[in-house]
Order: C-alpha cells, then structure tokens, then sequence
C-alpha cells in the first residue's frame, strides 16, 4: 500500500519525530542549565551559560560510580547466566524428544503470560528468609533458570538447523551436551548477541525488584536516581536529576545504535513466528 | 557403517521394526542402537529441561502457592502470629472503595492506552513503510525512546511537567496561558497516558514486521481492480495484519494492568514512597504497593494480586472468543502451517 501524496507523508513523519525526540532535547537541555536558570521566569529555552558541571556533581552528589558498578554487576551477572541458560533449554526443546515435553513446552509458554509482580512479594518473603535480600544472589538463581521468552527465541533458531549437523556429530559419538555446546551454540551468535542484549537491558531498566531486594548501599542506579537528587529540605535538584538520567539512558541508547541493525524486528517480533 | 547412518534419529520405529524382525545381526545391533538412542534423547531432554522446570517450581510455582496462602491471611511482616482468616481478604479486595476505584481506573488507564498505542504504532509503522528517503533513519528515531528505561522515561517527563522549569508550561507561557500544576490532579493521568504513549515505536516496530509479510501483489491486485488507499488499507493491510494487532491487544492489556510507572512520575524523594501519587494515576499496582510498604499487610496485598491475575486470565479469555472471526489467520504459500502459529496465548 502507498500513500498518494509523499510530501505528506514526509510531514507526518517529521512532526512524529519532533514529538518522539523531543523529551530527549528537553532532558540534555535541563542538565545544561545551571540552578539559577531552572528558576529563571519566564523560562529559559537554552542554557545561557551551558556548562557541564551538573555531570560532575551529579556523579559526586550520590555514590554514582558505586550505584553503576551495582547495576553493571547485576545485570551482567543475570544477562551471561540467562542466556547460557536459556540455549541451554531451548536447545533440548527445538532437537530432543521425550514424554512429557508438549506438557512443560505449554506450561513454559504459559508463564510468559503470568504478571511477574504476583510472585514478587512470595518471592522477597522467601529470600528474606533465606538471608538472600541486599545479595545479588537472587539474579544468580534467576539468570541459572533461564527466562521463557529467551528460551523460546533460542527454541526457534535451534529448530531451524539443519539435520545433518547433528546426525554427523552422532556417527562421531558425540554426546547430545558436546553436540550442544560445540556444534549448535557456536553457531547462533545472533541469537546470543540478542538474548545478552535483551536481558542486560531488562535488569539495567528493573525498579521493582532491586527496590524490594536491595538496601540503599547495594541497590542499583535505577532506583536511587528515582529519588537520590534532593537538596536539604527534600526539593529535588532537577539539573542533576537531568545530567544523572542522562548518563543512565545514553548507555542504553548507544548499545542499542550500534547493534540495532538487524535486531530490533528480529527481537521484537520474535514471539510472532 | 550404512546401517549405523540409517539408525541414526528420526528413523526410531522403522529401525524398531527392524529390531523385532529376526534378521543379520547388523540390523539387531542397529535397532538396540536405535532404542536405546530414543531413551538417551529423552533422558537428555530432561537434562537441557532440567534446570527451567526445576527454577519454574522454586521461583515460579512455589511462590505462587505462597502467595495464595498469604491470601488467606492477615500476614502483616511484623508480628510472627499470622492466622488463617479464610476469603476475609477477598471480601474486602471487593467491598473496600479505594481498591475497586484503583481498580476501575486501571481499567480506564488500560482502555485509553492500549488502543492508542497500537493505532499510533500502526500509523507509524504505515509511514515508514512507504518508500521514502531515509525511512531507515526515521525507524531508527522512532524506536528510540521504547529502548529507554522506565526510569529514565519518568524522570524525563518529570523535567519536562514540572511546574516552574518545565517545557510544557513554557510552551503555555509562550502562548500567554496560565502555567499548570501537571504532576498533580486532575492533570497527572495525561502526563501517564503522553509517557506511555512516547514508547509507541515498540508497537510501530511489530506492526511494520506484519505489514512487510503481507504480498505485494495484493496490494497491486487491488489497485487494479480500482481501490484506493483507504480501500486498500481497510480491506487488506487490515485483515493481514489482524493477527499481529490480536497480539499487541493481549500483550498490551497484561502489561498495562501491572503498569507501576505512576510510582515513577510522581515519586516524592523517598525510595518506596507511594503517598505522592495524585488519585488520577492511583492505579491498582500503586494500591498493592501502598497496602505492602506503607501498612505491610502481605495477606491483603497477596490477594489483590490473586484478583488482578484471575482478572487477567478472564479479560484474556473474553479478548480471544471477541476477537474469533475478526483475526484472519492466513497460510503461508510454502508451507501449510498458519504463519502465525498458536504461540500468542501458548494454546
């Protein structure tokens, strides 16, 4: 289907773009601004004197680096394990055979369906208990049981190999796990690349289970930026609310530029093939 | 050798036949070998199985039966004498007016936003789907703000609602109208439905893999028996493109029902605050909160979570028996499986 008239289509597309990239402008732009200017009436739409001390105290006002490194080790942590995790299993369903498997297959599927925070409170009860609370030992166990989405992604791609890999690895006496780790892993970076992606971005962007999980030392950026910017009387400093957000968010961004060739359809629509 | 690459899997009961046929020995060997391949597979399966199934029962399974005895409880965190009070706890889920207005409105929040995001990610998707100049850059920037994290998003529209620094009062200001107070009432509830609405380019993103699947030709076809653009649109991309909408529809709701941005927007410089969320966006996620952190009552808040998931599993169901006969599911020239298979609700 084509649009009859271009130039409006170009329009269109331009406003959109106006809209969707202008919180971004408008976020760079506040971290710019001195205090002064976040008063300024009526208000200043650039920085008169642009300066990027708000970076500097933004990163000193609050344990920053401390708060990154919490998140990095996290969510690295959880993105390695759940991926090795998840082609693990997405391996036995796309190429093994045994009673029971159509069984866990649609309770697997099912659970993409079910609302995580209907087990979190269960869950921080439990781990409380087990003295597993202010550890980054719950994303361990989390990342070691694989994620049903990731595992379907790799289910997918493991069911399209082609036979013959494996019948020759047979004949060779190779084991299914030799079969798997040698001939079917190394072959879906793709796979790998996006799954790493996927879940390092998920648990970089969590609030609600490092808020419930962790205490102010040991919680993650997310969660202090949410409210670590304040001056004494609790007003929050938005300047350096702006230059940490900004920090926290272009990451993201410029790890998703440079991979998002090829793997945005792909990961998004995934769940539809 | 021949023998052992017939055996070899997929072959299980031809080489089972084989077996029970008395035959050279080659072929004996071949089906034990057979058989006792099938056992090996299977026993592998549950090794590669193993650990998700073994995780799905810990950190899935478990805690669901936990939170529903919690449900039945007046478990409140501090005291160690929590008893068994039965439905007590559901009752007041649905007798208590602030838990059914949370819950009305996250109705409300669900039905305004889910509709306007997949139509606006169709409308994009259709833009950038035209054959422009660097529609591959205009894909790129749209997706962008899907990729930012929740957090980052809140706070950037924090900034920009704010009352006296904001763009949007300057915006206001510049138009010689009075500054508003966004972030509280009655405003607040649009600065959530604007935010979730900035992340569209998810749904852009799926709807354009759809609309890329449908042919060519049909379009063309159409366009010479005489449609137009509107015609063309309604009567094909639209009926093409039914099974991927269906999916947002459903992915959308569950999402949008658990939607705890409203404790982002409006955070008070606490780290579990909840008492700062104007009433307008005190959806029913925010009332679980409150009743969990601020009065710690784990039982009531456990069955809250029963209801909303008993809600979800209801309004999933309904959507699928509407949506029978209005999702046109098409089969693929080169196979004859549907191409989109049953995975949207793992059925």
């Amino acid at each position: 289907m084509v649009f009859p008239r271009r130039s409006a289509v170009y329009m269109l597309l331009v406003g959109a773009l106006v809209l969707f990239l202008g919180p971004f402008g408008w976020l760079l732009d506040t971290a710019l601004k001195d205090p002064s200017e976040l008063r300024a009436l009526p208000i200043h739409w650039w920085p008169h004197h642009p300066s990027f001390s708000n970076f500097r105290d933004a990163l000193t006002q609050i344990d920053y680096l401390g708060y990154a490194r919490n998140s990095l080790t996290i969510a690295t942590l959880y993105a390695v394990l759940v991926t090795l995790a998840s082609a693990w299993a997405g391996y036995g369903f796309a190429r093994l055979n045994a009673p029971g498997k159509r069984l866990i297959f649609s309770v697997l599927l099912s659970t993409m369906m079910l609302p995580q925070v209907l087990t979190l409170i269960p869950t921080y009860l439990l781990f409380a208990k087990m003295h597993l609370t202010n550890t980054y030992v719950p994303w361990v166990l989390w990342g070691l049981c694989g994620a049903p989405y990731l595992i379907f992604l790799f289910r997918q791609f493991f069911s399209n190999m082609p036979k013959e890999l494996e019948e020759a690895a047979i004949v060779d006496g190779c084991g299914q796990i030799r079969i798997f780790w040698r001939i079917f892993l190394p072959q879906s970076w793709p796979v790998i690349a996006t799954s790493l992606i996927l879940s390092f971005s998920w648990t970089w962007g969590d609030y609600i289970a490092p808020a419930l999980l962790l205490d102010d030392t040991h919680t993650t950026l997310a969660v202090k930026l949410a409210y670590g910017y304040h001056n004494a009387h609790g007003a929050p400093l938005g300047n350096l609310v702006a230059a940490g957000a900004v920090m926290y968010v272009v990451p993201v961004l410029a790890l998703f530029l440079i991979v998002q060739r090829g793997f945005v359809t792909g990961a998004a629509t995934s769940g539809l093939k | 050798m021949s023998t052992d690459q017939i055996t070899v899997p997929g072959a299980q009961s031809p080489s089972g036949e084989t077996a029970a046929r008395p035959g050279p020995r080659a072929g004996r060997h071949a089906g034990r070998r057979a058989r006792s391949l099938t056992t090996r597979r299977a026993l592998s399966f549950y090794v590669f199985a193993g650990p998700w199934v073994l995780g799905f029962l810990t950190l899935t399974a478990f805690p669901l039966g936990y939170a529903l005895w919690l449900s039945l409880t007046n478990a409140d965190g501090l005291s160690n004498n929590s008893r068994f009070v039965g439905l007590d706890n559901y009752r007041e889920v649905l007798s208590d007016p602030e838990t059914m207005s949370s819950l009305a409105r996250t109705g409300v929040f669900t039905a305004v936003t889910v509709p306007l995001t997949i139509a606006a990610g169709l409308l994009l998707a259709v833009l950038v789907n035209q054959p422009i100049r660097a529609r591959g850059l205009f894909r790129t920037l749209l997706y962008l703000p899907a990729v930012v994290p929740p957090v980052g998003a809140a706070l950037t529209f924090k900034l920009i609602f704010d009352r006296d620094s904001g763009a949007a009062n300057g915006v206001l200001d510049a138009l010689r109208l009075d500054g508003v107070s966004w972030l509280m009432d009655p405003y607040a509830r649009w600065v959530l439905i604007t935010l979730t609405l900035w992340g569209a380019g998810n749904a852009m993103i799926i709807s354009l893999a759809g609309l890329q699947e449908i042919p060519k030709e049909l379009h063309e076809a159409a366009r010479m028996d005489g449609a137009n653009t509107w015609q063309s649109f309604t009567k094909i991309t639209l009926p093409m493109l039914s099974p991927v909408l269906f999916f947002q529809v459903i992915t959308g709701i569950i999402a949008a029902v658990q939607s705890f941005l409203p404790l982002l927007i409006s955070l008070d410089p606490t780290p579990r605050g909840v008492t700062a969320v104007p009433e307008g966006n005190y959806l029913f996620m925010i009332h679980v909160f409150a009743q969990y952190f601020a009065n710690g009552r784990y039982g009531y808040a456990s069955a809250m979570l029963w209801v909303l998931f008993l809600i979800i599993i209801a309004v999933t169901f309904l959507v699928f028996r509407l949506s029978r006969g209005a999702v046109f599911y098409s089969v693929a020239p080169e196979s004859d499986k549907p191409s989109r298979p049953r995975t949207i609700g793992g059925k």
